[in-house]
């Protein structure tokens, strides 16, 4: 407590410690984000915010405008050749943190400070695009609150105030804006984007879309958010086995994999064929909103999944769709078969469609595709044993498997065989799937998800973005379409019993696996609880949820003009008690007023004439000169009225017990002994 | 322009003046701040974002920051609401030198309410002072230069901003206390006039010739060297002669006749006023003569009040 550096603090002058704790606030607001930042921002932010801080402890002038421009110019120039654009969301969040540190950079009115806060408030949203776990809620709430803080006291122009006394007044708003909050979380209606979101929301993170782009991704991050959760009736398969089926992407143009453009008419594409044994596995799964028009189910299932609300077709490439894009929770039930076979036994003519290769690209992998076919090893081989052998290529190559390949040029399959032997699983597959057609065997990458954990607390499978993933198929003769996986061959890891995404273990949770490995357990799965309340009850409160809550309410059936009205009446309510209470308060009489009016209505009675406005003291001395009371009444009537004046007009500090003196003053009011009430009006008598 | 002075003058004259007023609601005003609009428009882009990215802790966020500006605008409403301002009655003082008026601010509430900016109404310089739970603090304001009269303290506005700076809540108030002006005694005066002989019973006066010295007067050139008062002289930083026989006889009189006609009538009262102060730095017997005014001649700070006074509300002849 007595060090030099936190006396040094201490005696700080106002500015410059206000602008430490505004630093401190915004750094950490930016510090969870800084994984998703480009290397550069996070460096210059990091920079700006120590820099920043150094000339408010020294008491340096802040630099010129000119070298802020020339920062701000270099971070759009930066911020433009990280994200090739301006525009959407990950540029936004760049140039926001940009704008905002170097905005500290600028605080010399008090319109710069109020810049500095509403960016401040939108880069702490920001942070949600990336996660909305409870953790960064938490920290996050942290973060509000300082800046509340921060706010509140630049709006305390006087002296020095504690910063304390700033984040007490925060605190106390943002709690009595707690019930604000939650009223218009339950019942703001939850509308749908207001114009298309832009296309990156969900590039560069983990999870499925309707077509999948090689190379262009230089970054993938792991997007913990759910995409699902499974409820399983009786035993759940294997983890490894619970490949999810997406969207099948079957033609390539050299960059982009999308679903099937056949060259051929209808009746010569391939049919929906499948034929299913054994048992099936039961399942029902809890999709989250994803705006795309498919379900997830598990391969083989050949039975419509019952859903309600939603017309599911089948393609012929076992994928399940539905009429619109699903922007709500939706449930599902579903039967599948592990063992299946499917597609036709034969070669035939809508087979000719998965041997497609985009002309001109990946020279290399066809020169690969076709010195194996000259060897005279491979030369007679079936689809199976070309499969295995790729796959031990790709198990034994010096293959890895790797989040940030960097950004590929036009021939991806060569560049991932022969220079940069890594990639996701979308590298991977593609290029699995190019060199198999090159080879002359019939291949499609398919899409979906992959695993999933079971939480011990409740029983839920939980999918999440971060399990998207991709793969094979290819058409072996006399078996049909085979599912191959070439992730697995690269990283086992990545697929099969391992923890997909382990929880980031830290020096904690280490010690305490080994003093307690029981404990530890114990404690994640409270956590993973924990965890999912806040993912039922926060993270997937949606327009379903709010229409429980009318239909609750007794709204027969409820619509989001309900939930508008709904909301209205409780503001007209809240106002309404306002006013009542502003009017009530109006009326509210000052207590010490009061309580003189009632001696001098008392003394009035008596036969005293009390002008108004008259003192207490004044009152006593009327009281003296008036004859009709006895002396030790008036003595103790005379020292209340006394005592009443020393309680509003005494120095604060002369009557430490003035507080508790008016209640005691009210009592003795009652039993005094006010002279007694002459009869009215003595005219009046005879 | 005209139309809003007018509607300022009409606003200004329903409020009746008092010295001591309690805010209520009736007479506390709120309204947005540039800065409360700015974080209108930051809540709606937290919301777009919120709606087109599909992010219910952007919702949360969204609303508790409502939810917290919507407390924020109570709480600065009760910032002023119930406080009770009580006007200093101020003193007088000459023209030209700025008036400071100081206002005492009451409060009865447990909390303390910060940040309250006190100024003349119109113009923008705030004296910005809390004020202690249950206690009171003085906030002194600095009043632009009046001219020569008694004047209506000006009109005087309260505001804060606490504690979000996203809504301004202000008052007006029009104090019922005056301001007694003096005229600015003019810099570099002549020295004091000559005195006249005494009304009535010049030849009653006798003369002294015990060459004791009974007065002072301003030193007049040719006054020998001896004659000078060198402890007045430390004193009030004037030359001062002994008057050894003219104090019995003659009377000073401070005259608007005397002041040369050719100056303005203000200029002239400028003059009288730096003429009573220099009689009363140096503790002669003065009379002050206005036309028809007339104050006897006396001494002491009762004297000297009662005659700026006289100067200050002169209305001309």
């Amino acid at each position: 407590m007595h060090n030099p550096l936190y006396k040094r603090l201490r005696n700080l002058p106002r500015d410059a410690r206000d602008t430490l704790f505004l630093l401190v606030v915004i750094a950490w607001i930016i510090a969870p984000q800084t994984a998703h930042l480009p290397v550069w921002c996070s460096a210059m932010a990091a920079g700006v915010l120590v820099g920043r801080g150094w000339l408010a402890v020294q008491g340096h002038p802040l630099p010129r405008r000119r070298w802020l421009m020339a920062l701000l110019l270099l971070a759009t120039v930066g911020t433009y050749w990280s994200h090739k654009t301006m525009l959407g969301r990950d540029a936004g969040v760049t140039f926001a943190v940009v704008l905002l540190t170097l905005k500290t950079l600028e605080m010399r009115a008090r319109r710069d400070a109020f810049v500095i806060f509403f960016l401040g408030f939108f880069t702490l949203l920001s942070n949600f695009f990336f996660s909305q776990s409870l953790p960064i809620a938490a920290s996050m709430l942290i973060g509000l609150l300082g800046l509340l803080t921060a706010l509140v006291n630049s709006h305390m122009p006087v002296g020095r105030p504690p910063l304390r006394q700033a984040a007490k007044t925060a605190g106390w708003m943002a709690l009595l804006g707690a019930p604000i909050m939650a009223v218009l979380f339950m019942l703001f209606p939850r509308i749908a984007p207001l114009w298309g979101v832009p296309s990156d929301a969900m590039s560069g993170r983990s999870g499925l879309s309707a077509s999948m782009k090689v190379g262009s991704i230089a970054e993938l991050a792991l997007d913990s958010s759910i995409a699902m959760r499974i409820r399983f009736e009786g035993t759940p398969p294997r983890q490894s086995a619970l490949y999810f089926r997406g969207p099948v992407l079957s033609t390539f143009n050299g960059r982009e994999w999308t679903p099937l453009r056949s060259a051929f008419p209808p009746r010569m594409q391939l049919p929906a064929s499948v034929q299913v044994q054994g048992e099936p596995v039961r399942y029902q799964v809890t999709l989250e909103a994803n705006n795309r028009p498919w379900l997830l189910v598990l391969d083989a299932t050949p039975a419509k999944p019952d859903i309600v609300g939603y017309t599911a077709s089948m393609t012929p490439e076992l994928q399940w769709t539905v009429d619109r894009p699903m922007s709500d929770l939706v449930r599902y039930r579903a039967e599948s078969y592990p063992t299946f076979t499917h597609g036709p036994a034969r070669m035939v003519t809508g087979l000719q469609d998965y041997l497609d290769l985009p002309p001109g690209l990946n020279p290399r992998t066809l020169q690969l595709a076709m010195d194996m076919r000259r060897d005279p090893q491979w030369a007679r081989a079936d689809g199976a044993a070309l499969v295995a052998a790729v796959m031990e290529q790709l198990r034994t190559g010096g293959y890895t498997y790797t989040l940030e390949p960097g950004v590929f040029g036009i021939h991806t399959a060569d560049e991932f065989w022969f220079d940069r032997k890594q990639g996701f699983c979308e590298h991977i597959a593609s290029s699995f799937v190019l060199l198999m057609r090159a080879l002359d065997v019939p291949a499609r990458v398919v899409t979906g998800y992959q695993g999933g954990e079971a939480n011990p607390v409740d029983g839920f499978w939980t999918v999440r973005q971060s399990d998207a993933h991709a793969w094979a198929e290819v058409w072996i003769a006399g078996q049909g379409w085979v599912r191959v996986d070439p992730t697995s061959a690269v990283a086992p890891g990545r697929t099969g019993s391992f923890q997909r995404l382990a929880a980031p273990s830290n020096v904690f949770t280490q010690a305490l696996g080994t003093v307690s490995p029981a404990f530890a357990v114990n404690l994640r799965a409270m956590w993973e609880a924990v965890n999912n309340r806040w993912n039922q009850w926060v993270l997937n409160y949606s327009q379903a949820r709010q229409f429980e809550l009318l239909r609750n309410l007794g709204f027969a059936s409820p619509s989001w003009e309900d939930l508008t009205y709904v909301l209205i009446a409780l503001v007209v309510g809240v106002s309404l008690l306002g006013a009542a209470w502003t009017l009530w308060e109006r009326s509210r009489q000052d207590p010490w007023l009061r309580l003189l009016q009632l001696a001098a209505r008392r003394l009035q009675a008596a036969g005293l004439v009390i002008p108004a406005n008259t003192p207490p003291r004044q009152m006593a001395t009327l009281l003296q000169n008036h004859a009709g009371t006895t002396e030790a009444h008036k003595q103790t009537i005379v020292g209340w009225l006394l005592r009443l004046e020393a309680w509003r007009y005494a120095p604060h500090n002369a009557t430490p017990y003035a507080r508790r003196t008016l209640a005691t003053l009210q009592c003795e009011a009652r039993q005094l002994p006010w002279p007694a009430s002459k009869p009215s009006t003595p005219s009046t008598s005879p | 322009m005209a139309i809003r002075e007018r509607l300022q003058k009409w606003f200004e004259s329903r409020i009746a003046p008092r010295d001591c007023v309690t805010l209520t609601q009736r007479n506390v005003y709120i309204l947005p701040t540039s800065a409360g609009w700015m974080m209108a428009f930051t809540l709606l882009v937290l919301l777009v974002a919120s709606i087109n990215y599909q992010l219910n802790l952007g919702y949360v966020l969204t609303f508790l920051l409502t939810g917290s500006a919507v407390i924020g605008m109570h709480v600065c409403h009760g910032t002023l609401r119930g406080l009770t301002m009580n006007l200093v009655a101020p003193d007088a003082h000459f023209a030209g030198a700025s008036i400071p008026i100081s206002v005492h601010l009451v409060s009865q509430r447990k909390s303390v309410r910060y940040g309250i900016g006190l100024a003349l109404w119109g113009s923008d310089h705030w004296s910005w002072t809390d004020v202690p739970a249950q206690g009171h603090s003085t906030v002194q304001v600095a009043c632009t230069p009046l001219p020569r009269g008694l004047h209506r303290v000006p009109t005087l506005t309260a505001e804060t901003r606490f504690p979000l700076g996203t809504f301004r809540v202000w008052t007006v108030w029009r104090p019922a206390a005056q301001v007694l002006v003096y005229p600015a005694p003019e810099m570099h005066a002549p020295p004091l006039p000559a005195g006249e002989p005494r009304s009535g019973g010049a030849t009653a006066v006798q003369r002294h010739t015990t060459g004791e010295f009974d007065g002072v007067r301003a030193y007049r050139r040719g006054d020998p060297l001896k004659l000078v008062v060198w402890k007045k002289v430390a004193k009030a930083d004037e030359l001062v002669s002994r008057d050894a026989q003219q104090v019995h006889r003659l009377e000073l009189w401070l005259d608007l006749a005397h002041t040369g006609s050719t100056q303005s009538l203000e200029h002239r009262l400028s003059r009288l006023c730096a003429w009573v102060l220099m009689a009363q730095a140096q503790q002669l017997r003065y009379g002050l003569r206005l036309a028809a005014v007339e104050i006897a001649p006396d001494m002491g700070e009762a004297h000297k009040k009662a005659c700026l006074q006289a100067l200050a509300l002169y209305a001309g002849s």
